[in-house]
């Protein structure tokens, strides 16, 4: 069991249920608090987290903002973050708000419709499982992740953050709205795979072999720390910052990008994401360009404005926000078709919780 | 003359090998139920009585007790971790039965470390001595895992020495010893390495009367998970190495059979195919974590896919191809009571022992790593020195003679993502059997 998970179910365990509310329920007034923590994941396996890193967060946030803290929301509700929102919430005994920071998981703490929408990320803040805390302020977006990435190090390499905080009243419109919603649903019903096969190599490129009803396909995913974009036939299937997220055929689990390895059966699946983020501004901050992919021809994509591959700025070095993986699926904003099913019977996938980043647990161990 | 024997579910299966590991006998014999010393007995029973100098037997027992909730010892749980670590408890999530079958008590305590040396914090000493005294009664072994041990194991080495003082003479399983990064997998195998310690010493306590009186003399051992062997004192202090140790001896027993270092090897039994993969010479681990009884351990056992019998061809197929590093890289050597059932794969000679024959002739291993913070690059040869050693003196406590060991492999992989250079460096170690 991954450990966000597990820390969100013994928080509803011990504290009860988690009130989720929609943006129009909360106290215009009050503060809501995204949530999350940055950091390598190999520490997050060992330091698997206090259960007061929520109230240090919120004690220090009402301290600077002289206002009280309303609702918790996930920074991002793909990957870790997305459960450990649950279990802070829970912690505190505060409402989780029906959104999120990016409608599914990016590598930077900038990525954010917040930094879209002009919330100042900052003052914002971090601290540890100890309350040994930091107050970051005076920063745009991209400062405000150099400064915690630098603060890595001190912070024995994981902290807990909280930054573009919001009043209430700005929540229904510089976020993603439905996340927990979509991923619960989500959890019980995905769209219908691209592409159903075995990985064909792994080595450098990956390479999807359809089998079954997808026999004789062959496709090609672009990868990084996350799935950037799925090409067949010279044509890109689908593309950041669409979702793409790969899972382990026989236990419906994400397969991450390093878990890859040959022979795995696996389904390729893309969910749209928040439409936000195929505006100019939202390509800028999150597309192609953005995670080092050029030249691919646009992707047609339903219900959402055609995207272009605008020079952006340098990409997002490293990763110094989410340990999971971009490839949790959810979907935000308008309801848009998934991408169009290429395989009319293939695998969905068992019924899971979205946003936490399972481990493919298809071999097993001797016995 | 060395003999080894595969205690099976339905069957066991027991060779004689000379000293040139040529097999010169097999017998099959019906497993006694629950019994497996009883199994040993009545195999070894049926081979030709030469003078043996080494019986090595795999008992697969352990799996069994854990996955049937029989034999397990009631364990005190102790976690040196103070807030970092209080996110999930000790031993949520396992399956209730379980539990309950071996939780005498669980405790974090204050103490435990970080990845560098100003972020240790000391450990709470009153704290577990509390808890120890608390235990007095119910516990019948403990778990001890600290937080960032397998960085440096001295508080798990420091509350034993506590538990000790206050519970006397009780089997204490310290984390350090069994697993790598990832806290709550390596403390999972540690509760279930002191879970099966009463089970394991009566076995070997059993298993060496039993021996003894069949062949007198003979340097007795076990298998492990690893595919190499350990002495019956070995198995009582470290049940937990013992875990996989079934299928890792049928892959090696392939290996031995075909002459090949690399194959994927398909196990057939009366009721399922097991499928896993020979790498060097010996069983390639799961890859993603293993899960034993319901719980996600850290031990580090053979990956194998199971195929349930009878078989669908097309499935068979597939499990072969996912253990292959590339499209039909490998042979299949197909091996066990059921192997007439499969036609394609290369079927050797006495296939149907390559369990009993796996642990005939596999070498007295050990194997030891740590996670190591290097000061710059130049300070890592000597830093996979001091591991080497380490995995030869294990090596060493397993049982091998100390003036043939050999290193089977080392392997540093740096740690991405981290503040500070690190490196996860293990090695494992192997020799024949000391004959002292």
């Amino acid at each position: 069991m991954m450990i966000a998970r597990a820390a969100a179910l013994q928080a509803l365990e011990d504290l009860g249920p988690v009130h989720v509310v929609q943006p129009a329920e909360l106290d215009p007034e009050l503060l809501v608090m995204p949530v999350g923590t940055a950091g390598s994941s190999a520490v997050m396996s060992e330091r698997i987290g206090g259960t007061e890193e929520p109230v240090h967060l919120r004690d220090k946030i009402e301290e600077l903002y002289g206002i009280r803290v309303g609702a918790l929301m996930a920074s991002e509700i793909g990957g870790a973050n997305g459960c450990l929102a649950v279990a802070w919430a829970a912690r505190l005994g505060l409402p989780l708000v029906d959104a999120d920071g990016m409608g599914r998981a990016f590598p930077g703490m900038d990525q954010t419709v917040m930094q879209l929408r002009g919330i100042a990320a900052t003052p914002a803040v971090a601290c540890d499982e100890r309350g040994r805390t930091l107050v970051i302020d005076h920063v745009t977006g991209r400062w405000l992740e150099r400064l915690v990435r630098a603060s890595l190090e001190a912070f024995g390499g994981q902290v807990a953050t909280s930054e573009y905080i919001m009043r209430g009243d700005q929540v229904a419109t510089a976020t993603s709205l439905g996340s927990v919603t979509r991923a619960v649903e989500l959890g019980t019903s995905l769209p219908a795979p691209l592409i159903t096969g075995k990985v064909a190599e792994a080595a450098n490129s990956i390479l999807i072999e359809g089998l079954g009803p997808d026999l004789g396909r062959l496709a090609r995913i672009e990868a990084e720390s996350e799935f950037l974009a799925v090409i067949e036939d010279g044509e890109p299937v689908a593309v950041v910052p669409d979702i793409i997220a790969m899972l382990d055929t026989h236990t419906g689990e994400v397969v991450q990008t390093e878990q890859v390895r040959y022979g795995l059966r696996v389904s390729v699946l893309s969910v749209p994401c928040d439409p936000v983020w195929h505006t100019p501004e939202g390509l800028r901050l999150a597309g192609p360009a953005a995670f080092g992919l050029t030249g691919l021809p646009a992707v047609p994509t339903q219900g959402s404005p055609t995207q272009s591959s605008p020079s952006a700025p340098a990409a997002p070095s490293g990763r110094a926000h989410s340990p999971g993986p971009s490839g949790s699926p959810c979907r935000t904003g308008t309801p848009t078709s998934p991408a169009p099913p290429t395989s009319p019977t293939g695998p969905t996938g068992s019924p899971r919780r979205s946003g936490s980043p399972l481990q493919s647990g298809e071999r097993e161990g001797a016995s | 003359m060395k003999a080894g024997v595969d205690v099976g579910p339905t069957n066991t299966d027991a060779a004689l090998l000379d000293e040139h590991s040529r097999v010169l006998a097999t017998v099959k014999v019906a497993s006694t139920p629950d019994d497996p010393v009883a199994s040993v007995q009545a195999a070894l029973g049926r081979l030709p009585r030469p003078e043996l100098t080494q019986v090595a037997v795999g008992l697969r027992g352990a799996a069994t007790s854990v996955t049937k909730r029989r034999g397990l010892r009631k364990v005190a749980v102790l976690r040196i971790s103070g807030h970092s670590a209080r996110a999930v408890r000790p031993l949520f999530g396992w399956p209730q039965d379980l539990r309950a079958a071996v939780s005498a008590g669980t405790e974090i305590v204050d103490g435990g470390g970080g990845l560098d040396r100003e972020d240790w914090t000391p450990l709470d000493r009153d704290a577990v001595a509390r808890f120890a005294a608390r235990m007095a009664g119910t516990a019948q072994a403990v778990a001890v895992t600290g937080l960032f041990s397998p960085l440096d194991d001295e508080q798990e080495h420091e509350a034993a020495e506590i538990i000790r003082a206050e519970l006397g003479d009780l089997p204490i399983a310290l984390s350090a010893d069994l697993g790598s990064l990832g806290l709550l997998e390596r403390e999972n195998a540690t509760v279930l390495d002191a879970a099966l310690s009463g089970f394991a010493s009566a076995v070997a306590e059993r298993l060496a009367a039993t021996l003894t009186g069949l062949s007198p003399g003979a340097a007795m051992f076990v298998t492990r998970g690893d595919g190499t062997l350990m002495s019956l004192e070995h198995l009582a202090r470290h049940p937990g190495l013992s875990l996989g140790s079934g299928p890792a001896s049928v892959v090696r027993g392939a290996g031995v059979l075909t002459g090949l270092e690399d194959a994927v090897v398909a196990d057939v039994g009366a009721d399922r195919i097991s499928v896993l993969a020979l790498a060097g010479g010996f069983p390639e681990e799961a890859v993603d974590g293993a899960s034993i009884g319901g719980v996600s351990v850290g031990f580090r056992i053979p990956g194998l896919i199971r195929v349930p019998r009878p078989f669908d061809p097309a499935e068979l197929a597939e499990a072969v191809d996912r253990l292959q590093p590339g499209a039909g890289r490998l042979p299949l050597v197909v091996v066990g009571g059921g192997a007439h059932a499969v036609r394609e794969g290369l079927h050797p000679e006495h296939g149907l022992g390559a369990g009993a024959i796996g642990a005939a002739v596999s070498p007295v291993g050990g194997q030891y790593e740590r996670i190591i913070r290097l000061p710059d690059r130049s300070a890592l040869p000597a830093a996979v020195e001091a591991v080497v050693e380490e995995a030869r003196a294990s090596a060493v406590r397993a049982g091998a003679d100390p003036r043939h060991v050999r290193i089977l492999d080392v392997h540093d992989t740096r740690l991405a993502y981290l503040p500070g250079q690190f490196v996860r460096v293990r090695a494992r170690a192997a020799g024949p059997p000391s004959r002292l």
